[in-house]
C-alpha cells in the first residue's frame, strides 16, 4: 500500500499553488460579486493547460489521471479560483470520444459548461454563464448546442451559476446514460478536491487569527471552548483529504470503487467545508461577519457546492444503496 | 498510489494465512457477533492462543529478534493484524502488553529487563497491564500521588490505581509512581515493572456500565519493587510514560483498523434489517447507514495514510490522536445507525434471538471517547502540538507536587 502523492504530484502541487495565488483571489471573488470578472478566468486556465489535464495528449490535453487534476483543483478551491475544473473534467469525460471537440476544451477555443437537468431548461449549472457551448443529456443522448443562458443572482459569484435554454442541439452519442454518470461522479470529486482546497485555508485563517487575537487577558486559541472548535473543524479538513485522494485515484485505477468513493467524497465535502467556513467566521467574531473579511467568501462557496452535483442527503443515500449492494465488499 | 500488495508483501500475506490456516484448530476464534470473547473467563485458551502464534511468527512482528520478535516491518504487522481479523481471532490477550507495556521496556528498560520479559510476553507466558491512572488523576496523569520510596535495595510502593484493563489477569505491570513529591509533578515520577502476584498486591474487578468486568481498581499496600526493575532513571517517569501514551494512540486508531463494528458487518446488517423497516423509516435509516459508512471510510483511508507515513519509516506524530478521534465518532454513528435498523428491537438488550452486536458496541463507546485519552485531551493535542495553538495557562507545571497545588 501506497497512499500518499507521488513527488510529480507534490511538484504539480506546488506549481498550481505559485500558480493561483498569482491569479486568483478572495478579494477577487468578492469584486465578482459586484460584477468584477471571475479571476483567474478561462482564458489563463487554458493557457496554463488546466482545462486540458484530463483530455488525451492526441486531442491536445495532458492525458493525466483525475487524482493528478485532483491536487491542482485543491490548489485552486483554496483561492476561490473560477472557473471550475469539476467543468472541465466532466466535459472531458463526455468527450472522450470526440476529440476534435476535446482539442477545443483543452485550447480554450470553446468555452463549455455541463447542464444538469433538462435541456430545454436546465438546473442552475456551473460555469454556464460564460460558456460557449454547452454539454447535456437529452432523453438518454449526449448532446452539444448553443444555448442562451439565464444567470441568477449569485450567492457565490465564483461559479457562473445560471440556467440554460439550448438553442441548437446535436446528438454526440445515443445511450449516454452510463458515461453521463461517470462525468458526473468524477466532477463531484474534483468539487470536492477544489472544496478541500477551500475548507483547508478558511481554517487556516482562523488558526492563525485565534494565535493572535486576545481577550480576557489571553490568546483566544488558548481557551479550549475556540480550541475545540478549530480542531473539529480541521479535522475534517484531514479525513476529507483522504476520501477525495481515494476517489479520484478510484476514477482511474479502479472505475468499480468510484461510484461509492466519489459519492462518500462530495458528501463529506459538503459538510466539512461548510463547518470550517461557520468555525471561520465564528471564530473572527464581528470582524468575520463584514463585506471586507475574506471569511464570508468561503462561507458563500461552501454554502452552493454543498448543494452542487448532489447535496449531501443525495449521496448519503446512494453510499447506503452501494454498501447494501456490497460495494465495501 | 495504490492499495495493492507488492509481490513481497503478497508472498508474506500467503504465509501468514497458510500459518493461520495450519493452526485453526489450536486458535480461539469469534463468532459471528461475538467479538468480545471475555479473556477472563477463557484465561488459558486465550493465553493459548497467542503462544501458538508467537511460535508461528505472528506475534512482535516489529520486535528484535534478540528479544523474541521477527524483526520485521509494520507492512508485516499490518498483514498480520488484517490476517488474524480475517481468521475471526480475537484481540489477543497481551494486547497491553503488545502494544505498549513491551515497546516502552524496549525503549527504557536495562538489558536484563529486555532479556527476562519480551520473549515470555510475546508467548503470553507473562500477561502485563498498564497501572497508571488513579481516582485523582485521570486525564491529569501527572498528578498521580501512588508513592515509591526508596529502601535499601528495594522501593516501597503504596496507593492505588484504576481503571487498569487486564489487571485481573496480569502477572507484571508497568507502574508509574511518584518518587519525589518536592519535585513538581512531571519530575518526581518513576516507572517500575511491578509482581503483581507480590505481597500486598490487590486487585479488584470494576464491573462496567456495560455489565461486563474488564477493568479493575489495584491497591498497593507497602509492596517490595526491587530498584532492579525501575524502568529508567529516578524521575525520568514521565519521559517513559510518554513512549507508553504516544504507543497507545497508534495502538488505539492509527492505522486503518476499524474501531467498534466493522462497517462491513453494518453493511450486512442493513442488507438483512431494511426491508423489514416501513417506507419512511427506510429513507431515514439509509441517511444514518450513509452518514456512519462515509465516517468509517473516511477514518479508514485517513489511517491508511497515516501508515502510509509509518511505512516509508516515519515516526509517529500528534496527528495519530485525530486518528483516536475520529475513528471514535465514526464508530458512534455506526453503532447508532446499527441500533436504528432494529426497529422495536432497539430497545431492548439484544434480539429475540440472543444477537446483542448493536447494544455492546453502542455500550461500548462512551467507554472508548475516555479510554486512551479523552476526546478533549486529543483535542488540546491536536490544538496544541499541530495546530500550533497557545495552551491554557497552567499553575501546576512549576511549583513542587507537595507544595499544596494538586
Amino acid at each position: 500500500m501506497n497512499f500518499d502523492l507521488g513527488p510529480d504530484q507534490r511538484a504539480a502541487a506546488a506549481g498550481a499553488r505559485e500558480f493561483y495565488r498569482g491569479s486568483a483571489s478572495a478579494a477577487a471573488a468578492r469584486a465578482a460579486l459586484d460584477g468584477g470578472a471571475v479571476e483567474p478566468g478561462h482564458a489563463a486556465l487554458a493557457g496554463i493547460g488546466f482545462l486540458g489535464i484530463t483530455v488525451p495528449e492526441s486531442a491536445g490535453g495532458a492525458g493525466s489521471s483525475v487524482l493528478d487534476l485532483a491536487v491542482v483543483a485543491e490548489q485552486g478551491g483554496a483561492v476561490l479560483a473560477g472557473p471550475s475544473l469539476a467543468t472541465a473534467a466532466r466535459a472531458a469525460v463526455l468527450l472522450a470520444d470526440h476529440p476534435g471537440l476535446a482539442a477545443r476544451l483543452a485550447d480554450g477555443s470553446a468555452r463549455f459548461a455541463v447542464l444538469d437537468g433538462a435541456v430545454t431548461g436546465s438546473a442552475p449549472s456551473v460555469d454556464a454563464a460564460g460558456a460557449t457551448l454547452f454539454l447535456g443529456l437529452d432523453g438518454g443522448d449526449l448532446v452539444v448546442g448553443e444555448g442562451e443562458a439565464e444567470p441568477g443572482r449569485p450567492i457565490d459569484a465564483t461559479r457562473g451559476l445560471a440556467s440554460v435554454r439550448l438553442t441548437s442541439r446535436e446528438v454526440l452519442a445515443g445511450d449516454a446514460g452510463e458515461l453521463w454518470a461517470r462525468a458526473r461522479r468524477v466532477a463531484a470529486v474534483v468539487l470536492a478536491a477544489e472544496d478541500l482546497g477551500a475548507a483547508d485555508r478558511a481554517v487556516a485563517l482562523a488558526v492563525d487569527y485565534a494565535r493572535e487575537r486576545e481577550a480576557f487577558g489571553r490568546r483566544i486559541g488558548s481557551y479550549q471552548a475556540v480550541k475545540h472548535l478549530l480542531v473539529d473543524a480541521w479535522v475534517g479538513v484531514d479525513q476529507l483529504r483522504s476520501l477525495v485522494w481515494w476517489a479520484a485515484w478510484a476514477a482511474d485505477a479502479a472505475p468499480g470503487e468510484l461510484p461509492l468513493a466519489a459519492a462518500a467524497a462530495k458528501a463529506y465535502a459538503a459538510e466539512a467545508f461548510e463547518r470550517a467556513a461557520e468555525t471561520c467566521i465564528q471564530v473572527h467574531g464581528g470582524i468575520g461577519f463584514t463585506w471586507e473579511h475574506d471569511a464570508h467568501l468561503y462561507w458563500r462557496r461552501a454554502k452552493v457546492d454543498r448543494l452542487l452535483l448532489g447535496d449531501a442527503a443525495e449521496h448519503l443515500d446512494a453510499v447506503a444503496r452501494l454498501a447494501v449492494a456490497g460495494a465495501l465488499g | 498510489m495504490d492499495f495493492d500488495d507488492s509481490p513481497e508483501e503478497a508472498a508474506y500475506r500467503a504465509s501468514v494465512r497458510a500459518r493461520l490456516a495450519e493452526h485453526a484448530g489450536e486458535l480461539v476464534h469469534a463468532g459471528h457477533g461475538e467479538e468480545a470473547v471475555d479473556p477472563g473467563t477463557h484465561q488459558a485458551q486465550f493465553r493459548h492462543t497467542q503462544r501458538v502464534l508467537a511460535e508461528a511468527g505472528l506475534v512482535g512482528v516489529t520486535w528484535p529478534r534478540e528479544y523474541g520478535g521477527q524483526g520485521g516491518t509494520v507492512v508485516q504487522q499490518a498483514i498480520v493484524a488484517q490476517e488474524l481479523a480475517r481468521a475471526r481471532v480475537p484481540v489477543l490477550i497481551n494486547h497491553i502488553g503488545l502494544g505498549m507495556c513491551g515497546p516502552t521496556v524496549i525503549a527504557h528498560g536495562s538489558q536484563d529487563q529486555r532479556d527476562r520479559y519480551l520473549s515470555r510476553l510475546l508467548r503470553a507466558d507473562d500477561v502485563w497491564c498498564q497501572l497508571f491512572s488513579e481516582p485523582a488523576s485521570g486525564s491529569d496523569l501527572a498528578a498521580l500521588r501512588t508513592t515509591a520510596v526508596r529502601d535499601g535495595a528495594d522501593w516501597v510502593v503504596n496507593g492505588q490505581k484504576v481503571w487498569t484493563t487486564l489487571a485481573h489477569v496480569a502477572d507484571l505491570g508497568i507502574l508509574l509512581a511518584r518518587t519525589d513529591p518536592d519535585r513538581p509533578k512531571h519530575a518526581g515520577l518513576t516507572m517500575f515493572v511491578v509482581d503483581l502476584h507480590a505481597p500486598g498486591v490487590t486487585v479488584r474487578p470494576l464491573r462496567q456500565m456495560v455489565g461486563s468486568a474488564g477493568f479493575n481498581e489495584v491497591f498497593f499496600d507497602d509492596v517490595r519493587v526491587p530498584d532492579a526493575e525501575r524502568l529508567g532513571e529516578p524521575g525520568e517517569g514521565w519521559r517513559v510514560a510518554l513512549t507508553t501514551l504516544m504507543n497507545e494512540r497508534v495502538a488505539i486508531g492509527g492505522a486503518g483498523g476499524d474501531l467498534g463494528v466493522p462497517v462491513e458487518t453494518l453493511a450486512a446488517h442493513a442488507r438483512e434489517r431494511l426491508p423489514a423497516l416501513d417506507a419512511e423509516r427506510q429513507v431515514l435509516a439509509r441517511q444514518a447507514v450513509g452518514r456512519a459508512v462515509v465516517a468509517a471510510l473516511a477514518a479508514r483511508y485517513t489511517g491508511y495514510r497515516r501508515f502510509t507515513v509509518l511505512s516509508h519509516g516515519g515516526l509517529p506524530g500528534p496527528e495519530a490522536s485525530a486518528g483516536k478521534l475520529a475513528g471514535t465518532a465514526a464508530a458512534r454513528l455506526v453503532a447508532d445507525a446499527g441500533v436504528r435498523l432494529l426497529g422495536d428491537d432497539a430497545v431492548y438488550a439484544a434480539t429475540a434471538d440472543g444477537d446483542d452486536t448493536w447494544q455492546r458496541s453502542q455500550g461500548y463507546l462512551p467507554g472508548l471517547a475516555i479510554a486512551g485519552g479523552t476526546d478533549q485531551v486529543l483535542r488540546n493535542i491536536l490544538g496544541e502540538r499541530v495546530l500550533g495553538l497557545p495552551p491554557e495557562p497552567r499553575t501546576d507545571k512549576t511549583a513542587p507536587f507537595a507544595g499544596g497545588r494538586r
